[in-house]
């Protein structure tokens, strides 16, 4: 009874992981950038959540559209201004780029709503399901569940779009997609959009489950980081995969280490990933 | 040179030799106008953003009710109170460091200790290594004053002051508790005090069926509070800052965590509690080092509990907790101690306050050989009906505990 409990806490908490890691594999796997702004994105998501709810009344859930709105311009803006101009360069320029776009836009949040902890206390809070003697939060299931929609709609859009026909095409061959008349600069504008839109999603689902901090950006992004490694880079199912191994590994870590190690166990993991399988559990790099 | 040049040049030389020296005169002018600073280093942003900011509140109160007494009384003078803040975002490296920068590069007076035992402790080196009295406003644990540091004081009696009282308690109330589970942050103030009521709940029989540490910054409690609802203790203690201690007691409802007696340090005593918890923290018990209803007749500038009590909710509108208080007692402590060596030097301000012996309105004031406080009796208390009520020491006890915590 205790291990399932553990499992389908897990499991939540994975959904949860997905979410958060799927934008950041996309913009990795697609355009070669390590996003460290990722953190900050979702943050910002999460705070659009607040203060939607606290000046507007508008439920986090229903506020994943704004959110998701905002972070499309703020990604597009900083893509085609700022990282399109290095995009081709060695993958270290682009992360220097995104950690020094991180440093000052977490820092503005930091001067703007101050470093302390808001939280989103629900008028009418979700309640709690039982099932078998099983407790799963409700709150945490709607945003695992939400995740799954978000991450399915995704690969829906890289599988049957024409846009993401392209951002797949630009994957495999920049050159070669060029000369079909794709554009290459506005598509890796959309991707880093994409990957926006898909941490702001994630930051309104974690408003209702996490306090809001412009200091939880780098624990979201080392979870992202993990999450990768494990899954498997650019690849959709392996974000999902990747956050659910990464949720149960935690659960049952803490279960047999004491929740003080829960956070080194997925770190070690990780560490053990890059060793022996750098290409993760889908053993896949880039979009099929 | 021409003699009507050099003339302009010793002209020109003396006007700038007067302006210069008027402007020497009134800066030291202004320096005239006497002034005590009193650094203080605090946590004004960041995850314990809100223990900082009532520190801050307890420190301003007492200034400003000192100052509008004519100040502290050095000698035959009277001098100003400043205090000088310095914010270190909750980052205790950052803490030391700055609590450098107010003594070397600032130049205060004196200092107040940052929040905390973790981050008094760290910090506590620097004021010793240039001879600084300091008054920790927020720090219990014994290991914070065991290095025989002379400079060193705190407001907080040891932690085993609180889980004894909160034992016998439970152990007398309420007869059913024989399991006990602990989870505590792992950081200085909250292991110890776990650490602590591991050692008390043992020594009274009970059985400590489940004792974990959470990481600072855990955001995710589910797989600990799992594993406590399997053990089915009567009795779960949780120790933490308020932010843990909100996330834990609603992560508790989600996985319907439920004892007899539920115990957390320390967060319970704050209004903030009660607003973010809502009617989950209804029973919770807890303890802390004051309560506003105790009450006592002091020499500090407040004169008592009640009046300090009434000046506090005048300037902020609400009624204060144990962490304003006992900033505003530690800069009382300051004044008691510099008016009573009638001197601003550090060492002999530091034996003034070694051999204190003082009634204050937070309490009865006298510092053991290690610098902490050894002369209070502090409260132990419950959430009743969202308002914290005293249930121990007899003499201001002003409700019986309730058993069950949903």
């Amino acid at each position: 009874m205790l291990y399932l409990q553990i499992l389908v806490n897990g499991i939540v908490l994975g959904g949860l992981y997905a979410c958060i890691a799927v934008g950041f594999s996309l913009v990795w796997g697609v355009l070669n950038v390590i996003n460290i702004l990722h953190g900050t994105f979702i943050v910002i998501g999460s705070y659009t959540a607040y203060f939607a709810y606290i000046k507007l009344g508008i439920h986090p859930l229903l506020s994943i559209p704004i959110a998701a709105a905002i972070l499309f311009l703020l990604a597009y803006a900083f893509q085609s201004g700022m990282i399109n101009k290095v995009v081709a360069a060695p993958v270290l320029t682009t992360l220097t780029l995104t950690f020094g776009l991180d440093l000052f836009v977490n820092n503005l949040l930091i001067v703007a709503f101050k470093a302390d902890y808001r939280k989103v206390i629900l008028e009418h809070p979700l309640g709690v399901l039982t099932l078998a003697g099983i407790t799963i939060p409700e709150d945490k299931l709607a945003a695992m569940g939400l995740a799954l929609l978000l991450t399915g709609l995704l690969f829906w859009v890289l599988d049957a779009s024409r846009v993401g026909r392209a951002i797949v095409a630009v994957r495999m061959d920049r050159e070669a997609a060029a000369l079909m008349g794709v554009k290459v600069k506005k598509i890796y504008a959309l991707t880093f959009a994409i990957g926006g839109v898909m941490a702001g999603a994630a930051g309104s689902l974690i408003s209702l489950i996490y306090p809001i901090s412009p200091l939880n950006s780098l624990p979201f992004l080392g979870k992202a980081f993990v999450i990768c490694v494990l899954g498997g880079l650019g690849s959709v199912p392996g974000a999902m995969l990747g956050g659910l191994t990464l949720g149960v590994l935690e659960s049952f870590g803490a279960l047999a280490f004491g929740p003080e190690h829960a956070v080194t166990l997925s770190f070690i993991t990780l560490i053990l990933f890059l060793l022996f399988r750098p290409t993760g559990i889908m053993g896949k790099r880039g979009y099929e | 040179m021409t003699r009507s040049s050099v003339k302009k040049c010793l002209g020109k030389g003396l006007v700038f030799l007067a302006v210069f020296l008027l402007v020497a005169s009134l800066s030291t002018g202004q320096a005239a106008e006497r002034v005590i600073t009193i650094g203080a280093p605090l946590p004004l942003t960041g995850p314990l953003s809100p223990e900082g900011q009532k520190q801050a509140q307890g420190y301003d109160l007492w200034a400003e009710t000192a100052n509008k007494a004519g100040g502290v009384k050095v000698a035959t003078e009277h001098y100003k109170v400043k205090i000088v803040y310095n914010d270190y975002q909750s980052n205790t490296p950052r803490a030391v460091q700055l609590a450098e920068k107010l003594i070397t590069e600032d130049k205060v007076n004196f200092t107040f200790s940052p929040f905390g035992s973790g981050a008094t402790k760290a910090a506590s080196g620097v004021s010793e290594k240039y001879g600084m009295p300091t008054i920790a406003a927020t720090a219990s644990s014994e290991e914070v004053y065991n290095q025989g540091y002379k400079y060193l004081f705190g407001t907080f009696t040891p932690n085993p002051t609180l889980t004894e009282p909160l034992s016998d308690i439970v152990k007398e109330k309420v007869p059913a508790v024989k399991k006990v589970a602990i989870l505590a942050r792992n950081d200085l103030f909250p292991l110890a005090i776990a650490q602590c009521m591991d050692a008390s709940a043992k020594k009274r029989g009970f059985n400590v069926v489940f004792f974990e540490k959470y990481a600072i910054g855990t955001m995710d409690h589910a797989s600990a509070l799992t594993q406590i609802r399997g053990a089915q203790p009567e009795w779960i203690f949780a120790t933490g800052y308020i932010n843990d201690l909100i996330l834990i007691r609603k992560q508790m409802g989600d996985l319907k965590v439920s004892a007899p007696v539920v115990t957390m340090i320390a967060g319970p005593a704050y209004k903030e509690f009660v607003d973010a918890a809502g009617p989950l923290a209804e029973n919770i018990t807890s303890a802390s080092w004051w309560h506003p209803a105790v009450r006592y007749k002091g020499e500090d500038v407040f004169g008592s509990t009640e009046n300090y009590n009434k000046l506090f909710r005048e300037k902020y509108g609400i009624i204060p907790d144990y962490a304003q208080a006992s900033a505003s007692v530690a800069g009382c402590l300051f004044q008691i101690a510099i008016e009573k060596a009638g001197t601003l030097d550090r060492k002999k301000v530091r034996d003034t306050l070694a051999s204190m012996n003082v009634m204050t309105f937070w309490g009865p004031v006298r510092f053991g050989e290690t610098g902490q406080i050894i002369s209070l009796k502090p409260p132990v208390f419950q959430i009743q009906k969202g308002t914290q009520v005293v249930i121990f020491p007899p003499e201001i006890a002003q409700a019986n505990l309730l058993v069950g915590v949903k």
